[in-house]
């Protein structure tokens, strides 16, 4: 294995993804005998990432585009070590604060607080660690009093603004943010927007998944687009994005048919 | 292992959190956990010693109903928990990178939980009964940590198999029931005919069961040579459901 530098963070080699979804749904023990001996066991293979190279370092924030079902959220898991690739190698150095889609973890039953401390315990804090940051997590949220109610009353800005300060309310090496920027309000949004130029300043590694070219452009200084689980292309945010706004429109294998996404 | 030990606070909220949930939600909840092994008792009372008319050799029978009823409520209860466990979170397994075991784990620990509350009704029917109180009951926490282990190493070794397959919990739904039968939990095992009462004497469960009844019913800590059997028994449970477990949790995420 050849070593690697030190600054590197995340570093992909052929990694692909392989979802059996099995064609006759939700397999019991009965229908599985059955479908075996008759050797019918049919499942469709879905590569949701193929043959993915990607090599990440540390103080990088990188955009990730693409259209719906490209694999954006996928890659997310796998980085996240969530999902193990079916091939290739993963090495991730760090330790990583996942934010992946609204409101993961989230119990709507229980309050704003309640969902503080629960939310912060699965991304593998102590409740010590929660305690002493409680009181910013809140202000930085701005919910006010709204933090004693039941979040299933809160607006899904209200939720991602509870997420967002959650994930980034201690410093990781690797933050990875799936579409949360997009939902608050524009005040919010200017606020998510410095804490992560102050990330960026503090040299930690950001993944950004957004639809907002307007979000990738202002905070990514790097892009990568994702085309049917494929790198289309690696670089530069404004090339990518060009190449990505003019050619991610023709009908690629997958997604032939599809209507082209809007960027909002 | 070392990430379970990581996210011990979680696993503390999670046990804390099912039991807030079973206690919140009727007035009586608590009261209930009591109750439903004393009524269960009864019923078995009335059954046993009228209808079947069974005498048994030493002490008396809610007694020794009673406490095997509390052992074997806590085990299959834990086990069907764990095995709803993983699926009832399957959003946070697909999405964070928890350490999936934490699940089964605070279901079983909640279950221990239920189990030492219950205890109370337990020594209320001992004082009244006038049955003896002995020392050896405070070999109960050594007896219930052995069956906690042994339940965690079923529950780990089941809880993937709900996940793959849709109709396992049903299964072993009836596969517990027929366990219950085979395990002398509320009849002794003399009254099984002698040809066929080695499948209850060597079956696992029973050594576990009596490790937690002798200390209440006997009044006596088992013997060393049952302890280690006893021992060996959940520990082996515990590796292999740990070992299943492991083996198979990559493929968790993909199938919940």
């Amino acid at each position: 294995m050849p070593e690697t530098p030190d600054d590197i963070r995340i570093h992909l080699d052929g990694v692909s993804l392989c979802y059996r979804l099995a064609k006759q749904r939700i397999p019991s023990i009965k229908e599985y005998a059955i479908h075996w001996m008759k050797g019918a066991l049919v499942y469709e293979k879905l590569w949701a990432l193929r043959d993915v190279d990607l090599t990440v370092r540390e103080g990088e924030t990188v955009g990730i585009v693409g259209r719906n079902g490209a694999g954006k959220s996928t890659l997310l898991k796998v980085i996240s070590q969530v999902l193990k690739p079916s091939k290739g190698t993963i090495e991730v150095h760090g330790i990583i604060s996942p934010i992946l889609e609204l409101g993961t973890g989230f119990d709507h039953e229980l309050t704003g607080l309640e969902n503080i401390h629960l939310n912060a315990l699965l991304l593998g804090r102590s409740r010590r660690e929660i305690q002493e940051k409680l009181e910013e997590i809140v202000d930085f949220s701005g919910l006010g009093d709204f933090i004693r109610s039941p979040i299933r009353n809160y607006s899904s800005g209200m939720l991602a603004r509870l997420g967002f300060s959650i994930a980034t309310a201690w410093l990781p090496e690797i933050l990875i943010l799936d579409e949360v920027l997009s939902v608050g309000d524009a005040a919010f949004t200017e606020k998510c927007e410095e804490r992560m130029r102050t990330f960026h300043h503090a040299g930690i590694t950001i993944l950004v998944v957004s639809h907002s070219d307007k979000v990738i452009r202002e905070t990514c200084t790097r892009c990568i687009w994702l085309d049917a689980g494929n790198l289309r292309a690696d670089g530069e945010t404004e090339e990518v994005l060009d190449l990505y706004m003019h050619g991610g429109h023709e009908p690629s294998e997958r997604a032939a048919g599809q209507l082209p996404q809007t960027s909002s | 292992m070392l990430d379970i030990y990581r996210y011990r606070d979680l696993v503390r909220a999670l046990v804390a959190r099912e039991l807030k949930v079973r206690y919140r939600r009727s007035a009586i909840g608590f009261l209930w956990t009591m109750l439903q092994p004393l009524l269960t008792m009864l019923v078995l009372q009335l059954v046993f010693s009228q209808i079947f008319a069974i005498r048994l050799t030493y002490g008396n029978y809610p007694i020794f109903a009673l406490a095997g009823i509390l052992f074997w409520n806590f085990f299959s209860q834990s086990i069907v928990s764990s095995m709803n466990s993983l699926r009832g979170n399957a959003q946070l397994l697909q999405k964070l990178p928890v350490p999936k075991a934490v699940f089964p784990l605070a279901t079983v620990i909640s279950g221990v939980v239920n189990l030492v509350f219950a205890l109370v009704p337990l020594l209320a029917i001992l004082l009244i009964t006038g049955h003896p109180i002995r020392p050896a009951l405070l070999f109960l926490p050594i007896s219930i940590f052995l069956v906690a282990l042994f339940t965690l190493g079923a529950g780990l070794l089941l809880s993937p198999m709900a996940v793959f397959f849709s109709d396992v919990v049903e299964l072993i739904g009836v596969m517990l029931m027929l366990l219950m039968y085979l395990t002398p939990v509320i009849y002794p095992i003399e009254i099984v005919p002698e040809h066929i009462r080695w499948v209850v004497r060597y079956n696992p469960i029973r050594s576990i069961l009596e490790v937690f009844r002798d200390p209440i019913y006997q009044g006596e800590v088992p013997p060393l040579s049952h302890l280690a059997v006893c021992a060996a028994i959940a520990v082996f449970a515990f590796v292999l459901g740990a070992w299943v477990f492991r083996k198979s949790s990559d493929r968790i995420p993909f199938y919940v």
